[in-house]
């Protein structure tokens, strides 16, 4: 039986992309199209903050031919999203509904940690060699216009994830500004990188030994998918096989390599500026294995999509990633293991059992427990300004798979956490850029984070079984312990009276006393 | 055997224009071995008046192109030498020379050969002076009733000058003086009009005459043309022709710097310039210097003939009802290709394995088919089809038009550009676009001269590619007469490319990689080279090595040079090239390996099917490109292989075939004179005429599949339910 037909679409910074995929639960993902057109509204947008109407009009134009192409398949949906140009577009919201009336396509934003997962996301679910490649210690390497994203993988878990700005257009440009020679080139390349890599190794790297580089990027990407493609598998190479590969192209003019490799011969300092880059990576993490599985984020849209539409499963654990990354932030800021174990426990446990009340969604528990997670990492900084300065640092760091929307809504939850709940016609600056409902998740899950937190008041883990029921108006919250806990109870009044307000239900402790 | 392995490949200086041929010489030597046909005393007469009447009008183009863009390249003070090392100057009167001698040779078969012949089958080309009275009474009649009504006689003097002349028309010109007044003599001038037909065929004296009589019209109006000046007499008249530089776009030919110095000096460019007089022989000498002196014409550009001006007319002859004996008949009509021929879905019949076709010999029906069979199959989603020349009544423009209504995304790229068929194009380019096909009209500064359809269907198994590639147009009419290959398929991989390709004529960027394909101008130039280095490596490595390449134009200087170079290397190279071909077979040491034959016969000889060894894995590829600068390096071409064994024997089977023909072959010598194969014959030996050979064995397949179904009743499907 036949599946659908699904377009992704990337508004990227010097390219619009459309592929057409075929997604079935036979066949999985099959591309069919892969169309692009080169735009640079990236040197555009950094200068200036905007999008000309010369390139407004000359995507509007774009876009309704892409919707044709849509149509020419019969694709049924689509997802479009913009990324760094059109993050960094201060009037996006006009351009957006310019657009969406004039081609009827809506185009959703990236954030910077949602693009990188989705890149992420797209390898492990197209590549059987994933899971394989992950045995060992791994980086992936997410090579952009403007930055690249290098995350560390340790027995199939993300460790770290961090963001340099030492992206192929950034340094390209400031290679030409500097007038750097083509001998020079891969010189004076190095020694940039180097010097934020070497803070990077410092940080993230210490003495971990990594194995294996996985890469995605758009130059030498599809090299490495065209000239290393065999029977075990396309894009892979060893350090020493790479390095000659580039020694290579090094050694011929522009021209020479655009005629042997088949690019354009514009592309062919960005495909230097890529492999010095991706060399010096080799060298700091001392990987010996390299893979460009060569997939691009409209793979990542298809991916994604295949996988909540149930088209495609996938063996590894998504939303495990990012935990582990938020765990490894509040490792960073010194949170407290058992602690955050405990509050996740009874804050998930009150979720669960009250979703007829709350309607959230599994997303939503997710959020939820990263707010538990990150709970007390602002305490690092200041005990008594706590919720602030927690809030400040969720908000500063990039929590992957999490859109800015997302990651507002956990620092909002911790903030209230500790501070007193503002509501939404307060003007409150923390709620800028959320939605009347962004803005109601967060008062549910404040609420239910407020319970739990209540319950473990005094921080010494007191109750270990909890369970939920909801009776009449009340929320029963039944607690396995002997320990005495009359400070709880005491409290708890505080910290159940906004639940209340939220949900109309009364929080009340019933002790259980274990024998 | 090829000779083998020179060790010393760069002690040669393979760009030598000692080495190559002047590309306009050639072609004279092309339309010569024409014009052979039209002596060949074995082809039936009236085919030899066809063949003569098709040099006619391939000159007539020859002029107007390339005489014009040689006088172009004079006027632009272009100093730039041709691949063979001759100014535009030398070449021009090279070319000048070569063709009076081509006009007089032209006129001594007619006047020699054909017109005695005709008159033996009983037909006259009369002259009205030398008829009957009451033949006299018809024709003047005639003249009365339907010439003169449409004639404009227009008198030259000091008041009225020298009216244009339009160009390729035939006109009458008179001397004339006054009946009654001066001794001044005045000149007068009628065109002879297009609207009426050339050839006028008398009645029969009686009945049952056997004798077929016609006039030609220029001749009747010459015998009645005292009835135009009626206040004068006629002193003398004479028909004349003139040829002008008429193209309003500069060949695109010639080479990018050339164009521009063109453009630069477009100002000093004369537009509509004569570049040739054609006169009667017996022409007055007053008269035809005052014709010449003021259409500018110099002595070598007038041609004066023994015999009716422009020749195109023996078509006419050629459509004369009656005379079916005197045609050729021995040609098979296109026949139905067996896989198709099963009553299937076209679209199962592709899916079950690819299909090569050889036209004219195996119908193009399937292919216009395949476009209508698309425009109405409820699965079909869209249909992609490049469009170069398309017949008058296309059914394809047809089945585009109607696709788009029922719905399917339809986009066409309608070149605008194709010579002589610019006004047709956008004609119908625009009927396209208002029946909802999106048309895209030729990309800025290519000619897009590949022929790809792609046509997308949602299927139980998704989505799928039907891929239609071909070496010939998408034009139904000129399929019958033109010999061509085309190759369905629906393999994933030429999907693929073909879907990259219409993105890329849309004005999207070129594809990561391809899978099958070859695009001019980008890549194409560069994979030819490499598959002919390929073969050289293995000559000199001592590995099997040939290249057998097919095609209609060879004059890339860098793509001959390499094809020298793999001849040292001991490369065998046989071309089978029907026009021009700037490349010298046999020259010692150069090029003693290649031999070129030219195949000029009854259908017009189109494909491009090109052959390399691989060291004992031969790999097949045919194409939309000549090996031509403009197809390399101006045009969109496609080349793609035939890789599926049985239709690669398919191809191995017509160079082979062709590379034996001894009937229609005209192999070229060592000083550069091609010699038909037929006159050099050696008594008893086998005849072989490579496209009967075709046309009968592509009949005799559909006849063992006859044989084959004679027993199974094919019932007649519902029309509604056959989608």
């Amino acid at each position: 039986m036949m599946g659908e037909v699904f377009a992704a679409i990337d508004v990227g910074s010097y390219e619009i992309a459309l592929k057409i995929f075929e997604l079935s639960k036979r066949k999985g993902v099959r591309e069919l199209d892969h169309i692009r057109h080169r735009m640079d509204i990236g040197s555009e947008t950094y200068a200036t903050g905007r999008i000309s109407s010369l390139h407004v009009d000359e995507m509007i134009r774009i876009l309704s031919e892409f919707k044709k192409i849509m149509k020419e398949y019969g694709a049924s949906h689509y997802q479009a999203y913009g990324t760094s140009a059109i993050r960094e577009t201060k009037d996006i919201l006009i351009v957006r509904d310019l657009i969406e009336q004039r081609t009827g396509i809506h185009i959703d934003v990236l954030s910077n940690s949602e693009q990188r997962f989705i890149d992420y996301k797209s390898i492990a679910l197209r590549h059987d060699k994933f899971e394989k490649v992950l045995e060992k210690p791994t980086a992936i390497v997410d090579i952009g216009g403007g930055s690249i994203q290098i995350s560390l993988f340790e027995k199939d878990t993300l460790v770290a994830t961090q963001n340099l700005m030492t992206g192929v257009l950034r340094l390209h440009t400031t290679m030409e500004q500097v007038h750097a020679s083509r001998l020079k080139y891969s010189e004076l390349v190095s020694e940039l990188v180097n010097s934020r890599l070497s803070v990077f190794a410092k940080m993230h790297l210490k003495d971990k030994k990594i194995e294996n580089l996985i890469i995605i990027d758009d130059y030498v990407s599809p090299i490495m998918q065209k000239i290393r493609s065999g029977d075990d598998g396309d894009g892979f190479a060893t350090r020493d096989e790479f390095n000659k590969i580039i020694k290579v192209a090094d050694e011929m003019s522009d021209y020479e390599v655009a005629k042997k490799l088949g690019i354009p011969e514009e592309n062919v300092p960005l495909l230097h500026v890529a492999s010095t880059l991706i060399k010096c990576i080799l060298d700091a993490t001392k990987a010996e294995n390299l893979w460009a599985p060569g997939i691009t984020l409209c793979d990542g849209i298809a991916y994604e999509y295949a996988e909540k539409k149930d088209y495609i499963r996938s063996p590894h654990d998504f939303e495990q990633d990012i935990i582990a990354c938020a765990q490894n932030i509040s490792k960073r800021y010194m949170g407290s293991k058992s602690r955050r174990e405990t509050l996740k426990k009874i804050a998930l446990t009150i979720f669960d059992s009250t979703k007829e009340i709350h309607g959230l969604s599994d997303r939503d528990r997710l959020l939820l427990e990263i707010a538990t997670t990150l709970h007390d990492c602002g305490k690092y900084i200041s005990l008594v300004y706590l919720g602030d300065c927690s809030y400040n640092i969720i908000m500063s760091t990039e929590i992957i798979g999490l859109s800015h929307i997302e990651r507002s809504i956990v620092a909002n939850v911790v903030r209230f956490n500790h501070e007193e709940f503002e509501y939404y016609n307060s003007g409150s600056e923390f709620f800028d850029g959320l939605s009347r409902e962004d803005y109601l998740r967060i008062s549910k899950l404040t609420a239910i984070m407020r319970v739990a937190n209540g319950l473990d008041r005094t921080h010494k883990q007191k109750f270990r079984d909890v369970t939920v029921s909801i009776k009449d108006r009340n929320l029963i919250i039944n607690v396995d312990t002997s320990a005495d806990i009359t400070l709880e109870k005491g409290l708890f009044f505080n910290r159940a009276a906004f639940f209340e307000e939220v949900f109309g239900l009364k929080p009340v402790i019933r002790q259980k006393k274990l024998m | 055997m090829a000779k083998g392995g020179h060790k010393k490949l760069n002690e040669f200086d393979f760009e030598n224009p000692k080495l190559y041929i002047n590309r306009e010489l050639s072609w004279i030597s092309f339309n010569s071995r024409v014009l052979s046909e039209a002596e060949d005393a074995s082809n039936p007469l009236f085919e030899r008046l066809k063949f003569l009447s098709i040099s006619a009008s391939n000159l007539d183009e020859f002029f107007m192109v390339r005489v014009a863009s040689l006088k172009d390249m004079i006027n632009a003070e272009y100093s730039k030498l041709d691949i063979a090392g001759m100014t535009a100057k030398q070449q021009l009167d090279a070319v000048l020379r070569d063709l009076h001698r081509f006009v007089d040779h032209q006129y001594n078969i007619y006047n020699d050969m054909l017109i005695p012949l005709l008159g033996k089958e009983e037909l006259y080309i009369c002259d009205p002076k030398n008829l009957s009275d009451k033949d006299k009474d018809y024709l003047s009649r005639y003249f009365d009733e339907f010439v003169y009504p449409v004639l404009t006689p227009m008198a030259v003097d000091s008041s009225r000058p020298f009216p244009l002349i339009r160009n390729k028309t035939l006109n009458i010109g008179s001397l004339l003086k006054k009946k009654e007044g001066k001794d001044d003599v005045d000149f007068a001038t009628v065109q002879v009009p297009d609207v009426l037909p050339r050839v006028i065929e008398l009645p029969q004296e009686f009945e049952d005459e056997t004798i077929r009589r016609v006039v030609l019209l220029e001749q009747l109006i010459m015998a009645y043309v005292d009835k135009l000046y009626l206040n004068y007499d006629v002193i003398t008249s004479a028909p004349y022709r003139v040829e002008r530089n008429a193209d309003l776009s500069i060949d695109e030919d010639e080479a990018e710097d050339l164009l521009k110095e063109i453009e630069k000096q477009i100002k000093r460019r004369q537009w509509g310039q004569a570049i040739r007089l054609e006169v009667d022989k017996s022409i007055d000498k007053k008269l035809l210097k005052f014709i010449s002196r003021e259409l500018q014409v110099d002595d070598s550009e007038i041609f004066s003939v023994n015999g009716p001006l422009d020749l195109t007319f023996l078509m006419k002859v050629y459509k004369l009802e009656g005379f079916d004996e005197l045609k050729e008949h021995s040609y098979k009509a296109p026949q139905a290709v067996p896989e198709f021929d099963k009553g299937e879905d076209i679209f199962e019949v592709i899916s079950k394995g690819d299909i090569l076709m050889h036209h004219p010999y195996e119908t193009f029906e399937n292919v216009v088919k395949f476009v209508e069979n698309a425009a109405v199959d409820p699965n079909v989603l869209a249909i992609k089809q490049t469009l170069y020349r398309v017949s008058g009544n296309s059914p394809i423009i047809a089945a585009l038009a109607k696709a788009a209504d029922n719905g399917k995304q339809v986009t066409v790229l309608v070149e605008l550009k194709a010579r002589f068929d610019e006004e047709n194009n956008i004609v119908w380019a625009k009927m396209l676009e208002k029946a909802g096909c999106h048309v895209i009209y030729g990309l800025v500064g290519l000619k897009t001269h590949c022929k790809i359809t792609l046509i997308v269907r949602r299927e139980e198994d998704g989505i799928k590619r039907y891929v239609h590639l071909a070496t010939g147009n998408y034009n139904d009419s000129t399929a019958k007469q033109y010999t061509d290959v085309g190759l369905f398929t629906c393999a994933p991989a030429y999907g693929e490319d073909a879907t990259a390709v219409f993105n890329m004529l849309s004005g999207y960027s070129e594809p990561l990689s391809w899978n099958k394909l070859s695009l001019a101008p980008l890549w194409l130039k560069d994979r030819i080279i490499d598959l002919i280095k390929r073969e050289e490596e293995h000559a000199l490595s001592g590995e099997p090595a040939r290249i057998i390449a097919k095609m209609n134009s060879i004059c890339h200087k860098e793509v001959i040079a390499e094809l020298y170079r793999a001849s040292c290397a001991g490369v065998k190279i046989d071309l089978i090239v029907r026009g021009i071909c700037c490349l010298k077979a046999g020259i010692p040491e150069i090029s003693e390996n290649i031999t070129v034959r030219s195949i000029v016969g009854n259908f017009l000889e189109h494909s491009r099917i090109f052959y390399f060894e691989n060291g004992g894995s031969p790999e097949y590829y045919a194409s939309s490109a000549d090996w031509m600068p403009r197809n390399l390096e101006r045009r969109v071409e496609i080349m793609f292989p035939v890789e599926n064994d049985k239709l690669k024997a398919k191809l191995w089977h017509i160079l082979d075939t062709e590379l034996k023909d001894t009937e229609k072959a005209h192999v070229m010598n060592e000083n550069g004179v091609y010699v038909k194969q037929s006159a050099v014959l050696p008594e008893g030996s086998k005849k072989i005429n490579s496209q009967k050979i075709f046309g009968d064995e592509a009949s005799k397949a559909v006849g063992e599949l006859n044989t084959q179904n004679s027993r199974v009743f094919v019932p007649e499907m519902n029309p509604d339910n056959r989608f």
